[in-house]
């Protein structure tokens, strides 16, 4: 086995700070013993499990009926008709600012927070790690409504404020409304990714800055918010695409005043032309994957050097956290304190109330209308218990299933100098750029029309496939982040005296990373639990889960019902975060 | 006496043959449903409103399994036309509350004439050439909080309704379904502006009272349960007569003059896979049981033979609303009437008069 030149360059400058900033010369030649097949197999696979769905998205995008019908031609007319809608421009502009709004403030709030939890000595840590998560597990509609009950202008903190001074001073049906409440539930998105990166750290840096003056603040602005860049580059991607591609929250929120998202617009063209038209459907999704592509491509280009932020190396080193002195912990712990009550008190305390009572609003006194009936209701209708049960299988045994799939993809890309590594950032994206609906349309075709597929589409595997898919960017970059902060120092060893790649990755990167799968299980449990938008093609007797249920019951009404699920909803997540605290698992992996 | 006696024995033969002749055929098919098993729906009706329905069926018939696909009007629709293209024909029977979708599909083929005893029971209006049939009759009217809108005050007219939206209390207190992205909000407000004069004026007073719009039925209800919103129209009333039960702030009321009504449609698909039991399905959700069952739980018949005490049918749903009631004839008109063209022109006109403050 050859020790190439460029390895003895890389370890002489990881040892090198200061030398940090020269970019490293990528050389295309992959090494003997690199488990290239399995890398180009497994990325293959997944490319083909990604662009499968698009492909068909694309292809119907040309045509002027469903591709399924005999009369389909293929045709610009989507196109057309779509890019000279003027509703079409004013709900992609909605959009613009609907997610630069949510990023601008989750981010930065985000890396503070995980700069609070992870490297200071704030008061309180270990019950703030778990309560910031929980926003993340609210499915958009249990929040939207759950802001409804709360906020709305007949919510009990409306009438309330009302009472006092005569008036309701906010009105969350208004883009600021959206952005707001939006923004609110991604924080925990960026302090995710974020704190996992920071977890790690060595605080040799930050302690050198400190000796030498600088204030906490300081410390973070200049020292360690850099060297979590990468996390910061992904959770910026990341939340402008989870700002494309909301539904939930706009439909809910945005629905009195006609306020219209690239998500909802499309709801407006079945309606104008009478029947689903699926080729313009599949027209503004690609819209949103072409608007993410170069921020994929940026993303990249950022990233290149993503070697100069591995941390876990060789050496050992304690992680101190930073002092803060008390104003700053009083005003950090009221700033946490005042999010979470915004973020999390109010949807969830809204939807406990709605759930146990069967009036509320302007002139009601809730306390006598206390009722169980709405529970009781769920245990009689069989579609909404085995929706209930299906849930739990799915985000039990589904989620773990999930969680060795995207291991088994993030070894591909580990280390990965190959061209593969780049289709792998494509791929990953990609989905989170479509709207959930849409790509679970895209897969029931998918399970329809493919003779191998299609005994499969009643039954819980494809709405598994299809949540596994969807949940690439989030799992995949947690197994990620994990996997790179090993730095190379270890894997080396194990190669030098005879290891092969597969005993390297088994016998030292598994088990290093092993505590971070728990976690990595759990959270993806819970986004399972809360997904809604993808199993609603899928929905049949067999295939219902919580989500597309209530999804569907928003049609008829039966608002009693809704609330009932999402209680329950909230109490799987709930159960699954203690279940992740009595195991003493970081759920932030 | 011999005579007499043989005469009646003979007539008791006959009787008897003659029923049995067509419990025979009953019996027939039910044996030919029982050995295929299964019956399956794509429906767009809550499951809890049908349960009881599906077990007096197999209380009835047992042997026979109901598979009860509630998908929703874009599901059931999407599914027909992509599974007849994609030779997977999942449904026996697709039951929408979309008449206009159901009788697209019945043009393009994709649903079988089926002749059933009970179809007798179906008026004219509610019966396409035996191949869609409606089995439900569901005025639509307006829902209020009552404790932000006094009984007494509530609109029992369309100029009433009119009136009461220009006035100051409505401001920024009205409702209703947005016929933008609501299918059924645009079946409704269309059968409107085709059988009332006043439609356009009823919407320039919605657009200048600040009237908000919904997608779907479930935040129209809450907004008005909340006292969010004091009224909403052209509400689907079975519903509204339902949620009134268990939410004592909401209140239903019916325009006196005229109230439209629209049903559910039920259809029997091309290349079922389980044809006699769904056929045998068919008979019985029409039939008086079916239909009582289907009436105990909020959807009112489309017979007249429905006893008061379990559930409202045509008559008596009729008198509740006042005695002029239109139900929404179930023929090609559904579809002719609404090409590309006249929706883009409805809605553009809905448009201006909502949105931009007419």
């Amino acid at each position: 086995m050859s020790v190439n030149s460029q390895t003895v360059e890389e370890t002489a400058r990881s040892s090198d700070r200061s030398l940090a900033h020269q970019a490293v010369p990528v050389r295309w030649a992959s090494r003997v013993g690199d488990a290239v097949w399995y890398r180009r197999i497994v990325i293959g696979l997944l490319a083909l499990a990604v662009l499968a769905p698009i492909a068909l998205l694309v292809y119907q995008s040309f045509l002027d009926n469903p591709f399924f019908q005999a009369n389909a031609k293929l045709s610009f007319s989507a196109y057309s008709y779509v890019l000279s809608d003027r509703a079409f421009y004013e709900a992609l502009r909605t959009t613009l600012v609907v997610s630069a709004g949510i990023t601008v403030l989750a981010v930065p709030c985000g890396a503070v927070l995980a700069f609070l939890l992870n490297r200071t000595d704030l008061k309180g840590k270990s019950i703030f790690e778990i309560i910031v998560l929980v926003p993340m597990f609210i499915s958009a509609i249990v929040l939207a409504f759950g802001y409804t009950v709360s906020i709305g202008p007949a919510g009990f903190l409306s009438l309330l404020v009302k009472g006092q001074i005569g008036r309701v001073p906010w009105d969350i049906y208004t883009v600021s409304g959206i952005v707001l409440v939006g923004a609110a539930s991604h924080i925990p998105y960026a302090y995710l990714y974020v704190s996992a990166a920071m977890r790690n750290l060595p605080s040799d840096l930050e302690e050198a800055a400190r000796t030498a003056g600088a204030s906490v603040w300081r410390v973070l602005w200049d020292v360690t918010l850099p060297l979590v860049f990468p996390a910061l580059v992904f959770v910026t991607a990341l939340n402008l695409l989870l700002g494309f591609e909301m539904f939930g929250l706009p439909l809910i929120l945005g629905d009195p005043k006609g306020i219209t998202v690239l998500t909802t617009y499309i709801l407006k063209l079945s309606t104008l032309f009478g029947v689903p038209v699926f080729q313009m459907m599949a027209v503004v999704a690609l819209v949103i994957v072409l608007l993410t592509l170069p921020m994929v491509f940026l993303q990249r280009h950022l990233l290149r050097n993503s070697r100069r932020y591995a941390a876990i190396g060789g050496k050992g080193s304690r992680a101190t956290p930073l002092r803060l002195s008390t104003t700053s912990q009083v005003v950090a712990i009221a700033f946490i304190c005042l999010w979470i009550f915004f973020a999390v008190v109010l949807p969830v305390g809204g939807i406990v109330l709605r759930t146990f009572v069967n009036a509320w609003g302007v002139g009601v006194n809730v306390f006598q209308h206390l009722t169980l009936a709405h529970i009781a209701g769920l245990l009689n209708v069989p579609s909404l218990k085995r929706g209930v049960i299906d849930t739990i299988l799915l985000s039990t045994v589904g989620a773990g299933l999930a969680v060795c799939i995207y291991m088994a993809i993030g070894l591909a890309g580990h280390r990965n100098r190959g061209a593969s590594n780049v289709v792998l950032d494509y791929m990953i994206l990609l989905p989170r750029a479509i709207p959930g609906l849409i790509i679970g349309l895209a897969f029931y075709w998918l399970f329809l029309f493919i003779p191998f597929l299609q005994s499969l589409r009643q039954t819980l595997v494809s709405i598994f496939i299809a949540y596994t898919i969807v949940g690439l960017s989030y799992g995949f970059r947690l197994l990620q982040s994990l996997l790179l902060q090993i730095s190379p120092e270890l894997e080396e060893s194990a190669r030098t005296t005879g290891a092969t790649i597969g005993q390297t990755w088994r016998d030292v990167i598994i088990p290093i990373t092993k505590p971070g799968l728990f976690g990595a299980w759990i959270l993806i449990m819970m986004l399972f639990i809360r997904d809604y938008a993808t199993g609603v093609y899928l929905l049949t007797s067999g295939t219902e889960v919580i989500g597309s249920l209530m999804i569907s019951l928003l049609a008829t009404g039966a608002m009693d019902t809704i609330v009932a699920l999402a209680f329950v909803s909230i109490v799987l997540t709930a159960v699954a975060l203690g279940l992740a605290i009595k195991l003493g698992v970081k759920v932030d992996a | 006496m011999k005579a007499v006696r043989g005469l009646m024995a003979v007539a008791g033969m006959v009787l008897v043959g003659a029923s049995a002749g067509a419990y025979a055929q009953d019996n027939d098919l039910y044996e030919k449903a029982k050995s295929e098993g299964n019956v399956t729906l794509y429906s767009a009706t809550d499951t809890a409103q049908v349960q009881s329905m599906i077990d007096a069926f197999k209380a009835k018939y047992p042997g026979i399994e109901v598979d009860y696909n509630d998908v929703g009007p874009e599901g059931t629709f999407n599914r027909v036309i992509s599974e007849a293209a994609a030779n997977q024909v999942g449904a026996d029977l697709v039951w929408s509350s979309a008449m206009d979708r159901q009788m697209l599909l019945a043009q393009q083929g994709l649903f079988e004439a089926v002749e059933l005893p009970e179809a007798k029971a179906i008026p004219d209006w509610g019966n396409f050439k035996n191949v869609l049939y409606a089995t439900s009759v569901e005025p639509i009217g307006i829902i209020f909080n009552k404790n932000v809108l006094a009984e007494d005050k509530v609109p029992t007219t369309r100029a009433e309704l009119i009136a009461y939206m220009k006035s100051d209390e409505a401001k920024d207190k009205v409702a209703a379904l947005d016929p933008e992205r609501s299918p059924s909000g645009f079946q409704f407000d269309t059968n409107d502006a085709k059988t009332t004069d006043n439609f356009w004026d009823v919407v320039a007073a919605f657009g200048a009272a600040g009237g908000k719009t919904y997608t779907s039925n479930g935040p129209v209800k809450e907004s008005i349960d909340s006292g969010e919103n004091a009224l909403a129209f052209n509400i689907i009333g079975s519903y509204a007569i339902e949620w009134a039960k268990s939410s004592p702030s909401l209140g239903v009321m019916f325009d006196k003059e005229r109230t439209a009504a629209f049903s559910r449609v039920i259809g029997f698909t091309k290349g079922a896979p389980h044809p006699n039991a769904g056929k045998l399905f068919l008979n019985f959700l029409l039939s008086q049981e079916g239909q009582a069952e289907l009436a105990r739980n909020g959807l009112p018949s489309v017979r007249t033979d429905i006893d008061a005490s379990i559930g409202f049918d045509f008559d008596s749903i009729n008198e509740r609303v006042g005695g002029h009631m239109q139900p929404i004839p179930l023929d090609e008109t559904l579809v002719t009437d609404m090409d590309n063209a006249k929706r883009a022109e409805f809605l553009t006109k809905w448009r201006d008069l909502v949105r931009n403050g007419g």
